[in-house]
């Protein structure tokens, strides 16, 4: 019979904590968008940095992007259950796609039922774009974080809110 | 020479702890304070932690950063949702500037879904407890270390 103290000792040595970053439509052309806004960054360099902090930190990382809307509401519902926590950037919610608008609500609640963190990232800051009508959740959703207006670096920042939340930082 | 960061606080926050822990954490203000300037004595910055319930002081504070200060980090409370004069005095203010929030305001009631703060801030952290504030010194001095833009007067 194994003791509950040695089990407890082997499972937070060999569990990495895991975290899935999505990236909806669009951001795979990060590379083209206004550099003055965005910065000079692809979406290839920013998996790049993400992944080399998450090692740092001692971190599983799941980096995703998609265009079609369907595929990321599949992965927010059937994937995120399968991770620590979700960092998602889901680009523009505007009236006009109100439905989608609510199936992201729904699927981020579901996550959050999960008690598990999840922080959306936004590159730039949404609200001082005059004529986008991004908008943040407004529903209570347990525990989500939100994040915009610092480039590549606001992605880094997400990554290490959650490692200090797994308990897992070893950065310093 | 050492740069130097604002780091403002609004009302209320002075009963940081204390008031709805549940919301907001166990962390006194006090105690932020001392990590925030932890981080800063690391990347020789100098951090400047300062805590208000009045709104003129929060913007005489805004004013005095103006040419003096590198960036400000402001966690405006309740004035967030209220305060023209403050959102007047960040615009005057050309250094890098970062709303923080430790509960994230957009999942709260809906008087707190409109910020006059986040038009006039180059970013926005929410929802991210009090460890927002060490997270946020850490990601300043990576923003600083690559900026090369003076502290301008008016």
């Amino acid at each position: 019979m194994i003791s509950l103290a040695s089990q407890h000792g082997a499972a937070e040595h060999d569990l990495k904590n895991t975290v899935l970053i999505l990236n909806g439509p669009g951001l795979g052309d990060l590379g083209n968008y206004n550099s003055r806004l965005y910065g000079r960054m692809t979406l290839a360099s920013l998996a790049s940095d993400c992944q080399a902090l998450c090692d740092a930190l001692g971190l599983e990382l799941d980096f995703r992007q998609t265009d079609n809307q369907d595929e990321m509401f599949r992965w927010i519902a059937k994937d995120s259950e399968k991770f620590d926590g979700v960092i998602i950037n889901p680009i523009g919610h505007s009236p006009a796609m109100m439905q989608m608008f609510e199936l992201y609500r729904s699927a981020i609640q579901m996550i959050a039922s999960l008690k598990k963190p999840v922080i959306e990232v936004h590159i730039t800051n949404i609200y001082r774009h005059v004529d986008e009508v991004t908008q943040p959740l407004h529903e209570p959703a347990g525990e989500m974080g939100f994040i915009c207006g610092f480039g590549k670096l606001g992605y880094l920042l997400a990554i290490r809110a959650l490692a200090r939340k797994f308990g897992a930082a070893r950065e310093t | 020479m050492a740069k130097k960061i604002f780091v403002i606080n609004g009302p209320n926050l002075n009963l940081l702890g204390r008031r709805e822990p549940e919301i907001y954490g166990h962390e006194s203000l006090e105690d932020i304070a001392v990590l925030c300037r932890k981080v800063g004595n690391a990347h020789n910055l100098l951090i400047d932690f300062r805590q208000s319930n009045h709104e003129g002081q929060i913007v005489d504070w805004i004013q005095e950063a103006i040419g003096n200060v590198d960036a400000i980090v402001i966690n405006a409370a309740a004035y967030t949702h209220t305060s023209v004069a403050i959102h007047d005095a960040l615009r005057a203010y050309n250094g890098y500037k970062v709303e923080l929030h430790i509960s994230n305001p957009h999942l709260r009631e809906s008087f707190r879904h409109t910020s006059y703060v986040s038009t006039a801030v180059d970013a926005i952290v929410a929802g991210l407890g009090t460890m927002a504030y060490e997270l946020v010194i850490e990601l300043v001095h990576d923003v600083l270390r690559n900026s090369t833009k003076p502290r301008s007067a008016l």
